[in-house]
């Protein structure tokens, strides 16, 4: 089987990008009610990809293997108006399909992920994800990751 | 009974007997009380000497007391039979019939401990405060995928044997039952193209064995009610989340990425393990035809096969099995777990590992094999107790070459000690029957 590979999202790349979207969004509805998906989700989700492709704040790699998109990372950068260091690249998706997990690929994505954004200025990154999904947090904290913010939710009854 | 409906002859005995006899298991004397005054051996002052030397070295518990020989049956009352989740109280009648066969067929001083407990870690935690006492815990009854959980983590924090029948007990005799038929059909199991349909505790734990044991993991094929399992299955990620056993067999599975129903799976397939839920038409004639020649179909749903022998031989199976005793070839998981136990105990393990279920498993497959293997004998019944003091020294054997024994002794001793160990009970039993202290049931 050949080798993944790393490399910037096309516009070729948005429907699988889309599709894998969803089932991020999808997978994070498993640890939290208040992240129920909408009925409409993948047109969404085609819409976001397609901002985020015209963006030049936002970072969008896709993994593929024998042309197959196989994972995904979305970032992009953010000013810290009142902190130093000033820019954060803030990692807001990543999703890798369950056949290519376990193999060093998110890892791999990551590292190339932590390389495009110090290009576009970022001197912290930051990442996103449901604070119930024990296995995304260890992936991040495996990797120097620490907890810095909290995000507290309340839904009005 | 709430439905009102009328109970089956097997019901209202049970029920009649169960309020006669008040249980069905107790304990009973090991030592002479010949007067009053044998108490200061067998209880103080006597006994402190023992305390002392057992305190100095714990392991000499499972010599100066009963823990070598001690099961507990264990029950959260969960998943109980076919009846759910019935509570701890609930279960206690099942339990106790389980300590029943423990003690009859395999020698095993088990008694029943349902417990009342709020989750996994609870359950957890309750089990391992008992260890002292035991030799060994069964667990039974639990709901998956809890039942995972707490089997894994109790087999890596305990240092005494501890089994899920449900899970072990099912798959090892479901590899025996294998083991006779790719004999039969003049198969491996490295080469054989295996579909299990049904994706529970039982079947999870099949197929994990099954790997164990040899069979190629690319040519096994699990399908649930949405299914045949591949990797990029919509509700992958949330089996990632909830069940990661079998989201672990989702990945490992299913080499040629077949998608689709059971009858997709089913065809150029080899055997079938159906552990789906009650039958009979759960499977069917034009699934099964699909298989290759000199196919082996197993339908394990009690009281009701997925399917019933009959249409499978008619659809073209060669071998059929089913869970139910009426039937040939019994997959029980009662041919297993008593000497499992019994080899075990005797050779106070540390743990059951899965080769000590894949010897028990061929020991089986070797008996049946031995008195003449057919279409309708690939596993020993239950009535062949020699069997189980067999089994009980390939258990203990095995144990003792995998470093996993605390006592090492020959499998010849094994045998000898498995066969008096489980010839005492039967006649225990036939002494207090015909002593009178246990009575026949009433008419």
């Amino acid at each position: 089987m050949a080798q993944p590979r790393i490399r910037h999202a096309t516009k070729e790349d948005s429907q699988h990008v889309a599709d894998l979207m969803v089932r991020l969004k999808r997978l994070n509805s498993e640890f939290d009610p208040l992240f129920m998906v909408v009925e409409d989700a993948r047109e969404r989700a085609l819409d976001y990809v397609s901002a985020s492709l015209d963006s030049p704040k936002v970072l969008l790699l896709v993994a593929t293997q024998e042309a197959k998109v196989t994972g995904f990372l979305r970032a992009e950068i953010r000013e810290r108006v009142f902190y130093k260091p000033h820019l954060e690249g803030h990692i807001t998706d990543m999703y890798v399909l369950p056949e290519f997990r376990r193999k060093q690929l998110g890892h791999d994505i990551l590292e190339r992920c932590s390389s495009e954004l110090a290009k576009m200025g970022a001197e912290i990154i930051s990442a996103d994800l449901p604070s119930r999904n024990e296995i995304g947090v260890h992936f991040y904290m495996k990797r120097g990751y620490r907890r810095l913010t909290e995000t507290l939710t309340h839904l009005p009854q | 009974m709430s439905s009102g409906a009328p109970l089956d002859p097997e019901s209202e005995k049970a029920l009649a007997y169960s309020k006669f006899y008040g249980g069905k298991v107790g304990t009973a004397p090991k030592v002479p009380v010949r007067s009053l005054q044998d108490f200061s051996v067998w209880y103080t002052p006597g006994v402190a000497a023992v305390s002392l030397a057992v305190q100095a070295d714990p392991e000499l518990s499972f010599e100066y007391t009963g823990r070598w020989n001690t099961v507990a049956v264990v029950s959260d009352g969960s998943r109980v039979l076919g009846l759910g989740n019935i509570g701890p109280e609930g279960s206690l009648p099942v339990m106790e019939g389980k300590a029943l066969i423990y003690n009859y067929l395999g020698g095993v001083n088990a008694f029943a401990l349902p417990i009342r407990v709020d989750g996994a870690e609870q359950l957890i935690s309750v089990v391992k405060a008992m260890e002292p006492s035991l030799g060994g815990v069964n667990l039974e009854d639990i709901e998956s995928p809890k039942c995972f959980e707490v089997l894994d983590r109790l087999r890596a924090e305990m240092s005494i044997p501890v089994w899920h029948d449900d899970q072990q007990g099912t798959a090892g005799v479901s590899l025996a039952a294998l083991y006779g038929a790719l004999e039969l059909t003049e198969r491996t199991i490295e080469g054989t193209r295996i579909v299990l349909f049904g994706s529970g505790a039982a079947n999870i734990a099949t197929a994990r064995l099954l790997m164990e044991a040899g069979a190629d993991p690319r040519k096994v094929v699990m399908v649930d009610k949405k299914g045949i399992l591949y990797p990029e299955r919509d509700d992958i990620d949330q089996l990632f989340v909830k069940n990661r056993w079998k989201y672990d067999l989702a990945l490992k599975t299913n080499g040629d990425r077949l998608k689709g129903g059971l009858a997709d799976a089913l065809k150029g397939s080899d055997a079938l393990i159906a552990a789906a839920g009650v039958g009979p038409n759960l499977v069917k004639k034009e699934e099964v035809a699909g298989m290759n020649r000199r196919s082996i179909a197993f339908f394990m749903a009690n009281p009701v096969p997925e399917m019933l022998p009959s249409d499978a031989l008619a659809a073209g199976v060669e071998v059929v099995a089913t869970g139910r005793s009426d039937y040939p070839n019994q997959v029980n998981n009662s041919l297993l777990f008593p000497a499992i136990f019994r080899g075990a105990l005797d050779v106070r393990a540390r743990t059951i590992t899965d080769s000590m279920v894949i010897a028990a498993a061929k020991e089986l497959a070797r008996h049946a094999k031995d008195k003449g293997l057919s279409a309708q004998h690939i596993l020993p019944t239950m009535e062949e107790w020699e069997v189980y003091p067999q089994v009980a020294s390939a258990v203990g054997d095995t144990a003792v070459r995998e470093g996993q024994a605390r006592k090492s002794v020959t499998k010849d001793e094994l045998l000898h000690t498995a066969m008096e160990m489980i010839g005492r009970a039967r006649k225990t039993m036939d002494a207090l029957r015909s002593g009178g202290v246990i009575v026949e049931p009433p008419e």
